[in-house]
């Protein structure tokens, strides 16, 4: 028994036996098994690096849109959109553009390496937002929490239920000229009523016309009237009559003439079309409401009541805007819509209302 | 039995000097498969050689700044887009929070995204809003903040996972390997911040990867790319001059949980106590 004495235990021996089995069958299992990359870098595949980073991007980015749509990236770059980047409202461009329909890709069942991806879209059309009221207040809804810096509106009061893109344009939203209208000078109506003696010839003595094309002054907004003379000053409005009369107009001077005749009282000019191309045009005024006010005098400053004004004006007006030879972004895109019989008709409308 | 306890037995003395023998061989099998570990780590991505990136000359960094956050969401949908993130109310790479502090309420109220208010008000899962809830209440303070993955410098998922499928990167980015990981969800249990989440249907845990695969191609993340108001701010922190080097230099920063001890990499300003 002494041989015995010598030796381990048998069970020892075996446990051992089971250790080293179960070492070697880890080993050969590791050298067929494991991926050779793992460790190369610590204790990862890594190879997965740079299968992680060979994902294609999707965003691809303001810059590339410029070599295809190069107006409407300029004129987004010029406005204060620039900050929001063409993929916020458009969706990822991955793909795009491209002659197939979108398609829905499950990068699971395409990858030989499992990949995380429930549904990757790819926007091979870009979308073009249907519903600008839902998009636009994303950012630009009144909420607690947002900083202040971040211009916000009461949805309900600010579009009145409009699509936000009837009068901004989202590519360059700031409403620029009627914005800047509103402030100036207040201005003196008296010094005014003696500086409108040479505009009394053709807007008659009281700011109330007598020509069928030439439009009444009293009871305008002040900052319209303002913002109008300014406009035909600088040559944004061009207009072979009123530049002259303009141009030698001092800032203070189209103050005191706007403080004058938004406070002088109004006289409607009147329809002489038929009841029934007014009532026609009341119907499709519901449309202008918003800016010019439910019974056209508006009730922002710097925009023009329409309520009795020539109805031949009101014609000129609009055609001009349908034609580009005035220009204002809001009243363009509003103009554009419509028919020569429509205008008629609005023209009829406004003409007839009774001024404030 | 052929002994007696205390008897003198040569046999023992054997096994304890054989068990030594094989301590001593095992710590120096362990010891080298340590070393080969480490190689390699300051060598440069080979496959990654051709796009010129080398991710031992960066470490990126990422900033929040709450104070400027309008709670618009583009960053979730731009990631989720980017991402192939699945598209529901349940999964989030990054995802942004509101608390709302109400008058004569001491805590304040929280919400995310994912709130059911909040899919309500954006009409579907797949899309997302924050509803108007507080108008009308009578609000003492209330602000945004977006959160991510912390990318920390000692990350507790990394430590718990089984099976190396979770890894930092040299350039400070934690990845997370798909084919290896198992889904038992340890990592999810041990990050801190709630920043990992488990896809069921892949069987695998998901994370935030700071868009890996457009910073090392020279692009921004797409959740910074989409934000319109600079409320996240990303760079190198190795290069002062970066956005994330300025940010941290010209604010008082600070991370999330400190006293976790994990060193994280995203650095907030203008957020609460309540924030973690
Ligand atoms: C290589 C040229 C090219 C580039 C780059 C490009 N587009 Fe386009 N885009 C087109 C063409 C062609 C169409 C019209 C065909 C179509 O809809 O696919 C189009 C159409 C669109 C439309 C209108 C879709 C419709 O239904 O009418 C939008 C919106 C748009 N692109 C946005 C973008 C944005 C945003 C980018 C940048 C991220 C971009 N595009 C980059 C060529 C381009
Ligand atoms: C704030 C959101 C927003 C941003 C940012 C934006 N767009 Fe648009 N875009 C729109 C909306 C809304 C329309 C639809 C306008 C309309 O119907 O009049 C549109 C229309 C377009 C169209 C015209 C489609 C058509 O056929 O009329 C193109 C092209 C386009 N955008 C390209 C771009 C590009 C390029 C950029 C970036 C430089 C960009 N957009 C940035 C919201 C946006
Ligand atoms: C992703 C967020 C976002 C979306 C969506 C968005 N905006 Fe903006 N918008 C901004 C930011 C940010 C600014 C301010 C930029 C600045 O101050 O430099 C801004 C500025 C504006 C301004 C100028 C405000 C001023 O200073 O007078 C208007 C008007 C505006 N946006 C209207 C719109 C409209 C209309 C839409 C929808 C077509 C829209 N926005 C969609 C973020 C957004
Ligand atoms: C009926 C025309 C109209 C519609 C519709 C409209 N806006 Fe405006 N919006 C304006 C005008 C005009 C201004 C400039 C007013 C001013 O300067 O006081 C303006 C100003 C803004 C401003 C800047 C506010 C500020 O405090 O400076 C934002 C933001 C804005 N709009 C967003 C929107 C959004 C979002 C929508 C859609 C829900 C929308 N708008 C619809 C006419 C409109
Ligand atoms: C020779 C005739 C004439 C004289 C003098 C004249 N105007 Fe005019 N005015 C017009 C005509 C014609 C229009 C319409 C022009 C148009 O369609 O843009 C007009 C338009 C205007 C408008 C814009 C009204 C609107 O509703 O858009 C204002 C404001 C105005 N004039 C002020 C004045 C002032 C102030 C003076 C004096 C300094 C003056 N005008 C002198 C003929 C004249
Ligand atoms: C988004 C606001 C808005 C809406 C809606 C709107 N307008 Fe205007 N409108 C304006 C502004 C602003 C001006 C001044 C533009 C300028 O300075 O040339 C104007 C000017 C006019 C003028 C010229 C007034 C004058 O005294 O010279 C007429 C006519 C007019 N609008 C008719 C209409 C009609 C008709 C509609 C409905 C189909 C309409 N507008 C809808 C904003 C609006």
């Amino acid at each position: 028994m002494a041989d015995s004495e010598s030796r381990m235990p048998r069970h020892i021996v075996r446990l051992l036996l089971i250790f080293a089995i179960g070492g070697a069958i880890a080993l050969i299992a590791r050298i067929l098994f494991q991926d050779k990359s793992y460790g190369r870098y610590g204790i990862y595949r890594g190879d997965a690096v740079a299968e992680i980073a060979a994902d294609e991007p999707m965003y691809q980015g303001p810059g590339y849109c410029q070599s295809c749509h190069a107006e409407r990236h300029a004129e987004w770059t010029a406005g204060i959109h620039k900050v929001v980047v063409c993929e916020t409202c458009h969706g990822a461009a991955a793909k795009h553009p491209s002659a197939k329909a979108a398609v829905t890709v499950d990068l699971a069942g395409k990858s030989t390496r499992v990949r995380i991806a429930g549904e990757r879209l790819e926007h091979i059309k870009l979308a073009i937002p249907a519903d600008s009221v839902k998009l636009c207040t994303l950012c630009h809804e009144k909420m607690p929490g947002r900083p202040a810096a971040q211009k916000q509106i009461e949805v309900s009061s600010h579009a009145g239920g409009q699509q936000c893109i009837v009068c901004h344009n989202p590519h360059s939203p700031k409403i620029g000229a009627a914005g800047a209208q509103k402030a100036g000078k207040p201005g003196d109506a008296a010094a005014g009523r003696k500086k409108a003696a040479a505009c009394a010839a053709c807007h008659g003595a009281e700011g109330v016309s007598g020509n069928p094309e030439w439009p009444s002054l009293a009871g305008q907004q002040r900052g319209y009237l303002a913002g109008a003379l300014l406009a035909y000053k600088s040559g944004a409005r061009p207009d072979p009559m009123m530049s002259a009369q303009a141009k030698g107009l001092s800032e203070a001077d189209i103050g005191d003439l706007a403080a004058f005749y938004s406070d002088a009282s109004c006289k409607a000019a009147g329809s002489k079309s038929s009841a029934q191309l007014a009532s026609a045009g009341k119907a499709k005024a519901a449309a202008c409401a918003s800016c010019h006010g439910a019974e056209g005098v508006s009730g922002n400053p710097a925009w023009p009541s329409l309520a009795g004004l020539q109805e031949a004006y009101l014609v000129n007006a609009l055609k001009a805007y349908q034609s580009g030879a005035r220009r204002n972004p809001m009243m363009a895109g509003l103009a554009k819509g419509l028919s020569e019989a429509e205008i008629g008709q609005l023209a009829a409308y406004y003409a007839g209302l009774k001024c404030k | 039995m052929k002994w007696k306890i205390g008897e003198h037995r040569p046999d023992r003395r054997r096994l304890l000097r054989l068990l030594g023998r094989a301590f001593v061989y095992a710590g120096t099998a362990l010891f080298s498969v340590g070393l080969m570990g480490r190689r390699g780590l300051a060598a440069a991505i080979p496959a990654l050689a051709g796009t010129g990136y080398d991710w031992t000359k960066h470490r990126w960094g990422f900033g929040i700044d709450a104070t400027r956050c309008i709670g618009c969401l583009r960053c979730v949908e731009a990631c989720k887009t980017e991402n192939g993130v699945s598209r529901d109310a349940h999964h989030f790479r990054t995802w942004v929070e509101r608390y709302v502090y109400l008058k004569g309420e001491k805590a304040p109220r929280i919400d995310s995204q994912a709130d059911p208010g909040n899919i309500a008000a954006s009409g579907s899962e797949t899309e997302y809003r924050f509803d108007n809830r507080y108008r009308d209440a009578k609000v003492e303070k209330a602000f945004f903040v977006p959160k991510l993955c912390n990318q920390c410098e000692h990350p507790p998922c990394v430590q718990v996972c089984p099976v190396g499928a979770t890894f930092r990167t040299p350039d400070g980015v934690v990845l997370i390997d798909h084919d290896y990981c198992i889904g038992c969800q340890y990592c999810v249990q041990a990050c801190p911040y709630g920043a990992r989440s488990f896809n069921p249907k892949h069987e695998v845990t998901d994370k935030c990867t700071w868009c890996y695969h457009r910073i090392t191609r020279g692009l921004k993340p797409a959740c910074v790319e989409a934000c319109p108001v600079d409320a996240r701010i990303f760079g190198d922190q190795n290069d002062p001059e970066s956005p994330i080097s300025r940010f941290i230099r010209e604010n008082r920063v600070q991370v999330l949980q400190p006293a976790m001890g994990t060193s994280p990499n995203v650095f907030y300003v203008g957020i609460e106590k309540e924030v973690v």
